[in-house]
């Protein structure tokens, strides 16, 4: 079934599908139609799921993780100061291996005070255990919540999945919204694998000694690092349903280049002309779209950079004192790629606080790269008129 | 060097989950043992029950409904309240001013709900008359709303019961004062048929002191004195004694009450602010006449019902206030109408209304074929023999009505209280179980004192069921006879929702002027206001406290109850402090 919808829809529609069980969130904007909806839903019945109304988002996120452990398949979303004030419960979530689903719109962070995307708020939850899949199209939201559901409770861990700001959040796209007996041989019920028994009670997230909790950790890592593999399968048999996959990481046109632009989110859509204009013109460009920021997609990466002569990586973020984040994690993962093979990186701030990037900023970007050996300094920022 | 490679997962056996769960079950850390202060389940009054005053148990019967259980909800109502068709309609329902719910939205529709219920009771045939187990045989003077009331209660307790009724047919004020468009006779009617099929013998006809000496009912075991207040008060308009188109209202309302249309002239002025000067007004008005109501106050001093106001002036009632008759005027010996003094208010009176007070030199005159006064009535009792004490024209009596004669009581209007229906069935209620209580002990029964306390739903009436100590079919908890206040109750869990509002006719059909003008609500309206009740300060078992316990400590007993496993219980307070309806109490006690 086709459907016209923007991308906080795309979202609901994805929940709906995935027969999730407890909803518990807070209105923020530009989240706040994605859950309107669902609360539509639950209220005419078509979605019978536990709406959960709270005073906040970390209540919100509180009350997710009660469900998750209560054995339900639980759903929140989010966006800028509301994610940072869940950022304790975050930590419990992962911690737990609770496979809580957030959706995340991309929001700058305040002060100052702004409703417009960029991916400090969710970049800024590196730390926290979750896994992180962006998204560059409102079917490509649809299709991701679904599978984070699925990525989510086999590897126990949480999911959030990224979408920008009104440039996703609030445009309408064609959406082919997979039929719900497909979805539901894709995703069958939740069997959760540690649940609460109220005739068994037990204290979760109870106290645990320095002689055990390295080892909690380590499983946990190793559960990040099975997710990797995991999401592959889950693109696997997602494709055999609907004919669609995106990979963690993508690659456009990269076939003999010798710069390639890495993006995510919506400039990766503006990028792709930029890079067919160039191609057109002779020009060997290629793109690299990354979906998955944690786990990071570290071997992706370094088999499509590795031998490149230049890279340049479009961040939408910055990590005040150091440089744009995509950036920094991508050079420390070229690190281990022999000195011969390393790519020049030069990473490029820009679109912060929803600042447009269009094809012109991103063709000016490609001539700066090519105009010097090195960057001169790791955070190249586009744009600023003083 | 080390043998093996630190930085490779070893496995040494240990089982080590990938989350933090407890190796045991938290049932062994008996939380409990925390607390320094301890929930309990305690059932408190509803507002509505206290400011009742006939003492109906309405937050009683509002549960009923809610529970779909409509017939023991009409017998919660009639247990307490031997006419609810009637005061279902000319009740001056001080419950829904003390409605919790008006802090919220708007109260309940109390009256609305106990009209349905009141309907449906008298739809259905009287119940057998309740089993004569006591000797004893009691008299009650006057079968108005008092009377019936102690005769009523007086004959489910077990009495003989002989009603001395002066007018031909019974009901007193509710058949001669209150017009039939608020009180249709079929209703009245049938409710003092119910009343009587209690096995009361009933003698219309008979005044006392004149058909019957007062020796005759003295000499029954006991006797309730109630009949009402008739004597209406002098105009204290100058030279009103020889003009004939200056009447009592009351005596005007009884004419048109008996059937009588009376030929009022065109232009009526009816003086007084009460219930009986909206009586006269509309009913003049439903004989044709242009009508007026001088009243010496403002309205806001009025006594009378606002809703009885509200519905004189649509249907065209004029009034004037801040004026007050204080002569006649005629032309060439002919009434024309009467001359007015203009008020002004003055300091608080006793009632703590402002006084009115005479502007000097400011005075009108108005024309009037016809002036009704409606400024008060008092009561003969001149039937009474001198040892019953009285003061101000009214007798003397104790909380249980008992006069300063041992065998005689009273009560309604020829007693010092608020002269409504109400008030006057509550204190038959009252005089019943004076005059059980007294009869019993005389009989040698160790009976001690009434527990009048106990017995009053918060501050409010006594209940006949608690005297009876028959099971409350409320399942309450450990219930404290302390009013809910609106503070002490959770809002946070109800959702506002519009009062029903009674159905009213449009404008007056003159054709059929007396017919009644409220209609009520249908049945399917009464239910969902019934459900607007919040059951203040009485478990409905919403669960909500079982939903937040922390400590999962709160578990459904077999009745539908809930108990607190105090082993877990922390004493957080959560339950209590989510209670909607402030029926969970923390406490140090026990602990």
């Amino acid at each position: 079934m086709k459907k016209v919808m923007i991308g906080n829809h795309a979202v609901s529609w994805g929940v709906l599908r995935s027969r999730v069980e407890v909803i518990s969130a807070y209105p923020i904007t530009p989240q706040t139609q994605i859950v309107e909806a669902l609360s539509d839903m639950v209220a005419d019945g078509s979605l019978p799921a536990q709406y959960i109304k709270v005073e906040s988002e970390h209540s919100a996120m509180a009350a997710c993780i009660g469900g998750s452990i209560a054995g339900t398949r639980t759903f929140t979303a989010t966006s800028a100061q509301g994610l940072a004030l869940m950022h304790e419960m975050l930590h419990w979530a992962a911690g737990g291996r609770l496979p809580v689903v957030m959706a995340n719109v991309n929001r700058a962070m305040a002060p100052g005070w702004t409703i417009w995307t960029d991916q400090n708020d969710s970049l800024s939850q590196r730390d926290t255990g979750w896994i992180q899949l962006y998204c560059e199209t409102n079917q490509e939201v649809f299709d991701t919540t679904v599978q984070a559901f699925k990525l989510a409770e086999t590897v126990d861990l949480p999911v959030m999945l990224v979408l920008d700001a009104f440039f996703l959040s609030h445009t309408s796209e064609p959406v082919d919204v997979t039929e719900q007996e497909d979805v539901d041989r894709f995703l069958p019920q939740r069997d959760a694998t540690f649940k609460m028994d109220t005739s068994d009670p037990h204290a979760f997230g109870a106290l645990v000694r320095p002689d055990a909790y390295t080892e909690m950790r380590w499983q946990q890592q190793e559960a990040m690092h099975e997710a990797r593999d995991v999401f592959r399968q889950v693109e696997d048999v997602w494709e055999a349903i609907t004919g669609r996959r995106y990979g963690a990481v993508e690659a456009y046109r990269t076939e003999d280049a010798d710069l390639l632009l890495v993006t995510s989110g919506t400039i990766t859509s503006t990028a792709r002309t930029v890079v067919d204009e160039r191609r057109a013109g002779g020009e060997k460009v290629g793109l690299l779209k990354v979906k998955m920021f944690r786990p990071f997609p570290t071997e992706e990466l370094r088999g499509h950079l590795g031998g490149v002569d230049r890279v340049a990586v479009l961040d939408r973020n910055i990590s005040p004192g150091h440089g744009g984040i995509f950036a920094e994690e991508i050079r420390s993962a070229l690190y281990d790629v022999p000195p011969e093979d390393r790519p020049n990186l030069f990473g490029y701030v820009l679109g912060l606080g929803g600042r447009d990037v269009t094809p012109t900023v991103i063709s000016d970007i490609i001539d700066n790269c090519r105009s010097t050996a090195r960057p001169e300094r790791e955070d190249l920022w586009v744009g600023v008129e003083l | 060097m080390s043998e093996r490679d630190v930085t490779k997962p070893h496995d040494t056996g240990r089982k080590i989950p990938p989350i933090a769960i407890s190796e045991t079950s938290t049932l062994v850390n008996p939380t409990g043992s925390w607390k320094y202060i301890m929930p309990r389940y305690e059932d408190r009054v509803a507002p509505c029950n206290a400011g009742c005053p006939v003492g109906i148990d309405i937050e009683g019967y509002m549960y009923l409904i809610g529970q779909g259980r409509l017939q023991e909800a009409a017998d919660l109502l009639v247990r307490e309240n031997p006419m609810p068709a009637v005061t279902g309609r000319v009740c001056h329902h001080p419950c829904e001013d003390s409605c919790n719910r008006a802090s919220l939205d708007e109260a309940v529709a109390i009256h609305s709900v106990e009209r349905r219920l009141g309907d449906m009771i008298l739809a259905a045939p009287p119940p057998p008359a309740p089993e004569r187990t006591r000797e004893e045989t009691v008299a009650v003077i006057g079968s108005g709303p008092a009377g019936l009331s102690c005769a009523c209660f007086l004959a489910r307790l077990g009495y003989g019961v002989t009603v001395f009724e002066a007018a031909a047919e019974a009901g007193g004020m509710l058949r001669l004062g209150i017009p039939e468009y608020r009180l249709p006779r079929a209703i009245l009617d049938r409710q003092i048929e119910r009343i009587q099929a209690a096995g009361i013998d009933l003698r219309t006809s008979t005044r006392v002191g004149t058909d019957v000496p007062w020796a005759e009912v003295d000499a029954f075991d006991a006797v309730f004195v109630a009949p009402g207040a008739h004597v209406g008060k002098d105009s204290r308009i100058d030279g009103a004694e020889s003009v004939s188109a200056i009447r009592p209202g009351l005596e005007f309302l009884k004419e048109v009450n008996a059937g009588g249309r009376p030929d009022l002239g065109e232009r009526v002025i009816v003086v007084g602010g009460g219930n009986t000067a909206m009586d006269c007004a509309r009913s003049a008005l439903r004989l044709g006449a242009d009508v007026t109501v001088l009243y010496r106050r403002t309205p806001r001093e009025m006594p009378a019902i606002p809703q009885e106001v509200r519905e004189a002036k649509q249907e065209g009632v004029e009034f004037e206030f801040l004026a007050a008759p204080i002569g006649v005027a005629k032309e060439g010996g002919v009434f024309t109408g009467i001359t007015c003094q203009r008020m002004e208010l003055g300091e608080p009176d006793e009632s703590g209304r402002r006084r009115p007070v005479p502007i000097e030199g400011d005075t009108f005159t108005t024309k009037a074929d016809t002036v009704l006064t409606a400024i008060g009535e008092d009561c003969d009792l001149s039937f009474l023999p001198g040892d019953i004490g009285t003061t101000w024209g009214l007798v003397e009596v104790d909380e249980l009505g008992e006069s300063t004669s041992a065998t005689v009581f009273a009560g309604g209007d020829v007693v010092d209280m608020p002269r409504s229906v109400a008030d006057a069935l509550g204190a038959g209620k009252r005089a019943a179980i004076g005059i059980d209580h007294f009869l019993r002990e005389k009989a040698g029964e160790d009976v001690g004192e009434v527990p009048l306390d106990d017995l009053r739903f918060g501050g409010g009436n006594v209940s006949a069921l608690r005297y009876s100590k028959d099971a409350d079919p409320i399942p309450r908890e450990a219930p404290v006879n302390q009013t809910v206040t609106w503070d002490q109750m959770n809002p946070h869990h109800f959702q506002t929702a519009p009062r029903h509002e009674d159905h009213f006719h449009d404008a007056i059909d003159l054709r059929s002027a007396f017919g009644e003008t409220n209609f009520g609500l249908s049945q399917k309206e009464a239910i969902e206001e019934a459900e607007r009740c919040l059951n203040c300060g009485v478990c409905n078992r919403c669960e909500l406290c079982l939903i937040f316990c922390p400590d999962m400590a709160i578990s459904r007993r077999e009745d539908g109850g809930f108990e607190i496993d105090m082993r877990y219980c922390k004493g957080c307070g959560l339950c209590a402090a989510e209670c909607p309806r402030g029926a969970v109490t923390m406490t140090r006690e026990g602990i």
